[in-house]
């Protein structure tokens, strides 16, 4: 018993130090405000980004009519994104193919980076992910504008028009939660996955659970959660295209 | 690990609530997805040419109904960082 609650305050204390407080934190004081950088995430984002750009550069390198392994992987993943927006939005959609499929790799490879040992996931740092709601965000309203108009943009916010005061609450206390929920899950399915792996892993003293955990966790819901986010962005952005 | 002087209560409480959290919030969500997939298996077990477009929309709503239970876990975090942070020197 004595035992039991040992490893559990040894997995309290490694849940708490190692991963609460991020690591490497560098403070840049501009006037009167503290910019605090995570070197941490943004070494791990610059990986990810050389892996994306290695991969779609081995990918399209040598562009043949039957084509070669790379070339065949980048091509089913593109070409099912390119079907599921046409089946969403139509033919409209295809010009947000780009962005949709940037966001969806950006995601995966981010979540799957967490599975390599010393190397960790920048989506599970509330910046990223809320950078990356933050982006959606201005793209739907963007092309909401866009495609409505100002004026008729501006009056969605008011429907239902009976009760318009309160419906302009709602509305825009929607629109908010939608971008908070939307970066809230992948950060908290990333980092949550990550602990559990850590609690998990300590508590077994390292021994086979590791490998299954992070088959699960890094490599399975890594993938579903980068769709997911991937298609919440292209909802949202059907949505407030108002089609 | 050490416990500030007087803080004794503040961590167990701290530390019931965190459980706690996690447990009722994860309820929800749980029969939440639950009522998703059996609906979507339903619908493959009566169309099943359907399967994918199914499946697709079934993870897409089991995403939305997660993120109550991804809040509570965010309060949860909190809680142990609060206590990670200020009752355990």
């Amino acid at each position: 018993m004595e035992k039991v609650f040992q490893s559990i305050g040894r997995a309290f204390e490694l849940v708490t130090i190692e991963n609460m407080d991020s690591v490497n934190q560098i403070t840049w004081r501009i006037g009167k405000v503290d910019l605090v950088i995570n070197v941490t995430t943004i070494i791990m984002t610059w990986i990810v980004m050389i892996i994306i750009i290695l991969f779609s550069y081995l990918g399209v390198r040598k562009l043949k009519k039957y084509p070669g392994k790379v070339q065949a992987l980048v091509e089913l993943i593109i070409d099912g994104l390119d079907k599921l927006i046409k089946d969403t939005m139509g033919e409209v959609g295809r010009k947000y193919l780009p962005l949709i499929a940037t966001l969806f790799f950006f995601v995966a490879f981010s979540n799957w980076l967490g599975v390599i040992p010393l190397l960790k996931s920048p989506t599970g740092d509330l910046n990223t992910t809320l950078g990356l709601g933050i982006l959606v965000f201005l793209i739907v309203q963007g092309s909401g504008i866009a495609t409505k108009g100002l004026f008729s943009y501006l009056k969605g916010f008011l429907e239902p028009l009976v009760i318009a005061p309160l419906a302009v609450v709602i509305n825009l206390a929607g629109e908010f939660g939608k971008t908070v929920s939307h970066s809230f899950r992948l950060f908290g399915n990333i980092l949550g996955g990550g602990l559990i792996i850590i609690v998990l892993s300590d508590l077994f003293k390292y021994l086979l659970i590791p490998p299954v955990l992070h088959a699960f966790f890094g490599l399975f819901i890594g993938a579903v959660q980068a769709f997911v986010f991937g298609m919440l962005a292209l909802v949202y952005i059907t949505v407030g295209r108002g089609e | 690990m050490e416990i500030v002087a007087g803080c004794e209560w503040i961590l167990a409480l701290g530390l019931l609530a965190a459980g706690f959290c996690m447990g009722i919030g994860a309820w929800g969500p749980a029969i939440g997805e639950g009522n998703v997939a059996s609906k979507a298996v339903e619908g493959i077990a009566r169309q099943p040419e359907s399967a994918t477009v199914l499946t697709r929309t079934m993870l897409i709503g089991q995403a939305v109904t997660e993120s109550t239970g991804i809040y509570s876990l965010v309060i949860a975090f909190l809680i142990l960082n609060f206590i990670g942070r200020f009752i355990i020197k």
